[in-house]
């Protein structure tokens, strides 16, 4: 508390000695003693947050009018908030299975049903570290709301010793129905002696004042707290189960087996309980990318870019479902924070929002230039010249052509689950996904792709009973065609009248051609095989033809490159870049490149081309770059005679040696608080080298 | 390459073991070279020396093997294979396995040797071997055309190099070897390069010859000095100036925000810090600054901070002993005032040694996922990520930046002090000649008294010319410890301490050494018999100084 508060770190050196500190401005005129809280509480709060309503800054030379701002604020909110809707619905689906049966374990067993144990649940998690914390607050809140417990999270960070353990526990559950000021009054409102805070006693007559059912105590982590500590603290916990109702949960990122071996038998002989499974994240993050891209009124997409990325990385390393939506938003975010164009999205969109910087970005997108090439090449010269000329066609025909681009990114993604369910449903694929297809789909490249001649093969071999099936997968634009429709009634027409109890195969399936290869064992022509067939099949081969060549007419139509599309740029997001290294950053390879090549980053303001190493440089870069030719043991005197070198062959006699040296200094610090210089007792006056570049 | 082989003409070793091994003793460094050489060829050559003695038969054979040319093939297998001839041949296919995977590496370095001819040496040498054997084994192995033709050059390169082998190093030369790898290798390949086994290939300089910095004439310099980099450093900064809007969506959007790269980010933060009370000037938000290189900065006071920045006055009397009750309440406190405004805590350098500790970073994570608490962190070392495993990474939920300034560390460190620390010279921080002095004013005569009997003695050890610069340029430094710091065994000094009724017991005399200790105006250390040897931590001239004003006084 010492620290704190009485800074005003007005003079620079006074903030820079102190550990922590309340910020003020140095230019702030007021008077010192004031406190920024008590500031802010006179403040009525909203009226400021309405003249700051939004963060985002206007765009396009900063030239962009503010209603347009706010357009693309409000779409960003509106259609995020759909988004999250609908990733919390996965969530909770998934979770709501093991919920379900942790609870009605936590509610069916006590130590009277087990002959004294503790009633332990166990949980995997695997690789969805983060669905026990939802879980366990999920728990929490039913617990809570039906008044019979409530549920004690610990994590190893919470038991560094026995003590410790035990007063977390006590305070962790009183707080958490009596709040922190509860449990204050709680621990000095007694009767009879004071009670240390670790005494179990103080949870016991808690529980009886209010009637505590059940306590559950969770392990987070359970593979990370002491062994010891463990064994003592359910000891201790077992000795207290006639007058607390302590329920145990772990969460097990390994298994099982490797958490019991970790215990001492008469630990594990106290607990005794079921084990529990939560699924891995890569389902859940399938579905949820499923639901965010192939949604009926999908607005925005993300590209196949972004798409690899998110899969790369929920493959290369564990991601929770929740990092990976977290990492769809920022997608979003940029995109409508720095694309002015995103403005053209909002649903309050009209032809009276139009604007001249908007209308000059629209023209500026290759996009756009395609697009007028392709009406050259109709000879629609008149519409190019108003689109070019005239602002308010332009943009009405802009928020038409956002419209049928929508529309057909909608119909790609029909297409993809099409697909995916067809493909599911022939049992072709094992391994696929909706990610998968969706990156071909987006690539533009699923139409050549082999799972098409795989559907569009397997299509051809399927039977009656399957044909419907399948053709209740057909997407919508599809099955409202006229052809479709027609087809459709003959095919039902055909089944109607079809008595038999197989069903009808056309002669491209293989149960067809198996009953010709046996009969060209005996020797009997090929062609009576065909003729064998009933007159039926023949029919229903026609069928068979025309939905082949109907959908495939769909599939190549439909499957454009989202690229092509008139301003794509406005509905696509597809750039790699800043979330990649948002996500997953290279700190080391940043700072070896800053030091090795420092002009990538300082951004020379005349042209000159620099030698390798030049005195031009920071003190430390040059420094690097010398310590890079080194062995693994560095002589500093002969570090610092190169160093020298460097300065006094550019500078001459005008090189100051003390000045150098003082440089000099800087840089040896630097590197050795980077980790990559430290001192040796190989040889005197030697550090020893500990970073290679580019390892 | 000439005046190499010119040596060697004279001194050809015959193929008897004896003088091969006065040739290998010849050069002790080139002894070592030899034992060293355990990379690529050698576990049957070392099995099979194995029974005699290992030092000197190894390089016997490797020298031998060595001479070998083509058409003596059989001669040399025959040579090479004597000492245990069973070992040797069980395991050819193992060396042979070994010898093919160095030998791209071995062809590269020979191929270098032309190049420069300085820098030959062991394993060089041991290319040569690794492609001889190639040799020896069918011609059927040599599947890979780019290694024949490197051979066939390699061929070349022997009938030249082979006298130059023999001659053993010219006397009193120098490993030069450069640590620098010709050309462009790949980073891996660096690595090994510069990381070979064998003796420091380093000068013996110190830095002896040149005065070290003081604290006073660091700043001094300093101050003075003006950066060339200035323009773009102060570009760089604006470009990074303009995300602040970013970071401040990210922040309302429930992301921290994590800034890495080069340089000291901690006038980034503050002008960050600044930008944001400007922008909500009327209702200025609450800002925690962290810094995370203070020394004694504790966990804390970071979380009693926060909490009274969100309850002002009304801090509660008792917040609890531990860092984790005081973040306990700071969270109840925030459920609890649902128009609560964020609080934005910036941690400067949250990999700082202070902060580093997992337990702290738990903690600091716990903060991080605290709903209206928005974190910004800064972090400079290179491989920061690795404090965080999943868990955490989840927990703090940061987005990250690249964020070079190129700014000096100067608030985050003492600079003299970390160099001199690295150099193992803490002594120096006591303040020089004047520290002693002030300290010695301060002891009592008798201390005065030793601390002068010292001082005289390591300087007329000096002025006997036991170890005068000059000689330092010139010997090669065979004692690379014991000249820099000319000492005074202890016996000695104890012997004349009592000859001069300064200490009349060990005890006594021991006591006084202890104070000078204590204030680090004395070294001592052992030397290789054992002996304690004493010496003062100061140059020559500041020694004589303090003699002076000692006897004066």
């Amino acid at each position: 508390m010492d620290l704190d508060t009485e800074t005003q770190g007005v003079a620079k050196d006074g903030s820079n000695t102190q550990g922590v500190y309340i910020y003020r401005p140095v230019t702030s005129a007021k008077a010192h003693g004031e406190r920024p809280s008590k500031r802010r509480k006179v403040q009525p709060e909203i009226k400021e947050q309405k003249s700051e309503s939004h963060p985002f800054v206007p765009l396009l030379d900063g030239e962009e009018n503010e209603s347009s701002v706010e357009l693309r604020y409000n779409a960003y909110r509106l259609l995020w908030s759909t988004q999250e809707t609908k990733i919390q619905e996965i969530l909770d689906d998934v979770d709501s299975e093991v919920l379900e049966n942790v609870l009605s374990f936590v509610r069916s067993t006590s130590h009277l049903t087990y002959d004294g144990c503790i009633p332990t649940a166990l949980i995997t998690v695997g690789s969805n570290v983060s669905s026990l914390g939802r879980l366990l607050s999920k728990l929490n809140d039913q617990l809570a709301a039906s008044e019979e417990g409530g549920v004690v999270i610990l994590e190893s960070g919470d038991a560094p010793n026995l003590k410790a353990t035990l007063k977390n526990i006590i305070r962790a559950a009183v707080t958490n129905t009596e709040g922190n000021n509860g449990y204050q009054n709680f621990l000095t409102d007694r009767e009879g002696p004071r009670l240390l805070g670790y005494d179990l006693d103080l949870l016991g007559d808690y529980v009886k004042r209010k009637g505590i059912k059940k306590l559950v105590v969770a392990f987070r982590d359970s593979e990370a707290f002491d062994p010891n500590i463990l064994t003592d603290l359910l000891s201790l916990l077992s000795s207290w189960l006639d007058r607390i109702p302590f329920t145990l949960l772990f969460g097990i990122s390994t298994s099982v087996e490797l958490f019991e071996g970790r215990l001492p038998r008469s630990s594990v002989a106290l607990l005794r309980g079921r084990y529990f499974e939560i699924h891995g994240a890569s389902n859940c993050v399938d579905r949820m990318y499923e639901r965010l891209q192939a949604d009926q009124n999908g607005r925005f997409w993300l590209g196949r870019n972004i798409t690899g990325v998110l899969f790369e990385k929920s493959n290369d390393y564990f991601q929770t479902p929740e990092a990976f939506s977290r990492t769809v938003k920022y997608a979003y975010m940029t995109h409508f924070f720095a694309n002015p164009l995103a403005m053209l999205l909002s649903e309050e969109i009209s032809v009276n929002r139009q604007q001249g910087k908007v209308c000059e970005a629209i023209r500026n997108l290759p996009s756009f230039r395609r697009f007028c090439e392709h009406l050259l090449d109709d000879d629609s010269t008149e519409q190019v010249r108003s689109l070019l000329e005239n602002d308010e066609f332009l943009f009405q025909q802009s928020l038409k052509y956002i419209e049928i681009g929508q529309q057909r990114m909608r119909s790609i993604f029909h297409v993809v689950k099409t697909v995916y369910l067809c493909l599911k449903s022939m049992d072709i694929r094992k391994k696929l996904t909706i990610p998968d297809l969706s990156i071909r789909a987006l690539s533009g490249d699923l139409q050549d792709s082999t799972y098409m001649d795989d559907l569009l093969k397997g299509l051809k071999t399927l039977d009656s009973s399957k044909l419907k099936e399948v053709l209740a997968f057909m997407p919508q634009d599809l099955t409202d065609c006229p052809d479709f429709q027609e087809i459709k009634k003959d095919f039902e027409a055909l089944v109607q009248t079809y008595q038999g109890t197989e069903p009808l195969r056309s002669e491209y399936d293989s149960h067809n051609s198996i009953v010709a290869a046996t009969v060209v064992q005996q020797r009997v022509k090929l062609s009576k095989s065909k003729a064998r067939l009933p007159q039926q099949n023949i029919e229903y081969t026609k069928v068979i033809d025309r939905v082949y060549a109907l959908s495939e007419k769909y599939f190549v139509e439909t499957l454009v490159i989202p690229q092509d599309l008139f301003l794509h740029e406005a509905f696509l997001l597809d750039m790699k870049n800043p979330l990649k290294e948002i996500f997953s950053p290279r700190p080391r390879f940043a700072i070896e490149r800053a030091l090795a090549n420092p002009f990538d980053y300082l951004m020379s303001m005349s042209d000159r081309t620099e030698a390798r190493i030049s005195a031009r440089q920071p003190a430390t870069a040059i420094l690097y770059q010398l310590y890079l030719e080194s062995g693994a043991l560095v002589n500093v005197y002969d570090l610092w005679q190169a160093f020298y070198a460097v300065f006094e062959s550019e500078q001459g006699d005008a090189c100051d040696e003390r000045m150098t040296m003082t440089l000099f200094y800087r840089a040896v610090s630097e590197l050795k608080a980077l980790g990559m210089l430290k001192s040796s007792r190989k040889k005197v006056d030697h550090a020893s080298k500990s970073a290679w570049i580019g390892l | 390459m000439k005046r190499k082989q010119t040596d060697s003409g004279d001194e050809r070793p015959v193929s008897t073991p004896k003088r091969q091994r006065t040739a290998a003793f010849n050069g002790s460094t080139n002894g070592h070279e030899d034992t060293e050489t355990p990379v690529g060829a050698s576990p049957s050559k070392r099995i099979k020396s194995t029974p005699q003695k290992p030092s000197t038969a190894t390089p016997a054979a490797l020298k031998e093997s060595g001479l070998k040319t083509p058409t003596q093939k059989s001669k040399a297998k025959a040579l090479f294979s004597t000492p245990t001839k069973s070992t040797a041949v069980s395991t050819p296919s193992r060396a042979r396995n070994a010898d093919r995977s160095a030998k791209k590496k071995s062809a590269r370095l020979l191929l270098e040797q032309n190049d420069d001819e300085e820098d030959w040496d062991g394993a060089d040498r041991l290319a040569e071997e690794i492609l001889q054997d190639e040799n020896d084994t069918t011609a059927a192995e040599n599947v890979n055309g780019v290694v024949e033709t490197v051979e066939g050059e390699d061929e070349a390169n022997k009938t030249a190099q082979t006298p130059k082998r023999r001659a053993g190093r010219p006397k009193g030369a120098k490993n030069k070897r450069s640590p620098t790898p010709e050309g462009e290798l790949p980073a891996h390949e660096r690595y090994f390069f510069q990381n070979r086994a064998g003796p420091p290939r380093t000068s013996n300089n110190t830095l002896n010859k040149i005065s070290l910095l003081t604290h006073e004439e660091y700043f001094e310099k300093m101050a003075q000095y003006a950066d060339p980099c200035k323009d773009e450093k102060a570009f760089l900064l604006d470009v990074h100036h303009r995300s602040f809007p970013q970071w401040n969506f990210e922040f309302e959007q429930g992301y921290n925000i994590c800034l890495y790269g080069y340089g000291s980010k901690r006038p980034l933060l503050q002008n960050f810090a600044e930008w944001l009370y400007q922008k909500n000037s009327s209702a200025p938000p609450s800002i925690v600054v962290v810094n995370g290189h203070t020394p004694n900065i504790s966990i804390r006071s970071i979380f009693a901070t926060i909490v009274t920045a969100v309850l002002g006055a009304d801090i509660p009397s008792k917040m609890g002993s531990q860092p984790i009750e005081v973040l306990e309440l700071l969270q109840s406190v925030l459920k609890s005032r649902s128009s609560q405004r964020p609080i934005t805590v910036l941690i400067n350098s949250i990999d700082a040694p202070p902060l580093r500790r997992a337990a702290n970073q738990a903690l600091l994570a716990r903060l991080a996922a605290t709903p209206k608490i928005h974190l910004l962190v800064t972090a400079d070392t290179p491989n920061y990520l690795l404090m965080w495993d999943i868990s955490l990474r989840e927990q703090f939920n940061f987005v990250f930046h690249d964020c070079t300034t190129f700014a000096p560390f100067d608030t985050e460190f003492d600079v003299v002090e970390e160099v001199h620390n690295l150099l193992g010279r803490k002594g120096r921080r006591v303040g020089g000649k004047e520290g002693v002095e002030f300290v010695l004013k301060s002891l009592p005569e008798n201390a005065r008294n030793l601390y002068r009997l010292l001082l005289t003695e390591i300087i007329s050890m000096f002025d006997e010319g036991h170890n005068s610069d000059d000689e330092m340029d010139g010997g090669a430094g065979r004692d690379g410890d014991g000249k820099d710091e000319v000492g005074i065994e202890f016996r000695a000094l104890y012997q004349k301490a009592t000859e001069e009724f300064i200490a009349s017991s060990e005890m006594m005399f021991r006591t006084l050494l202890k104070e000078f200790h204590d204030h680090q105006m004395i070294t001592s250390r052992l030397d290789p018999s054992g002996m304690e040897i004493l010496g003062v931590p100061l140059p020559r001239d500041e020694m004589e100084g303090v003699l002076e004003d000692l006897v004066l006084s």
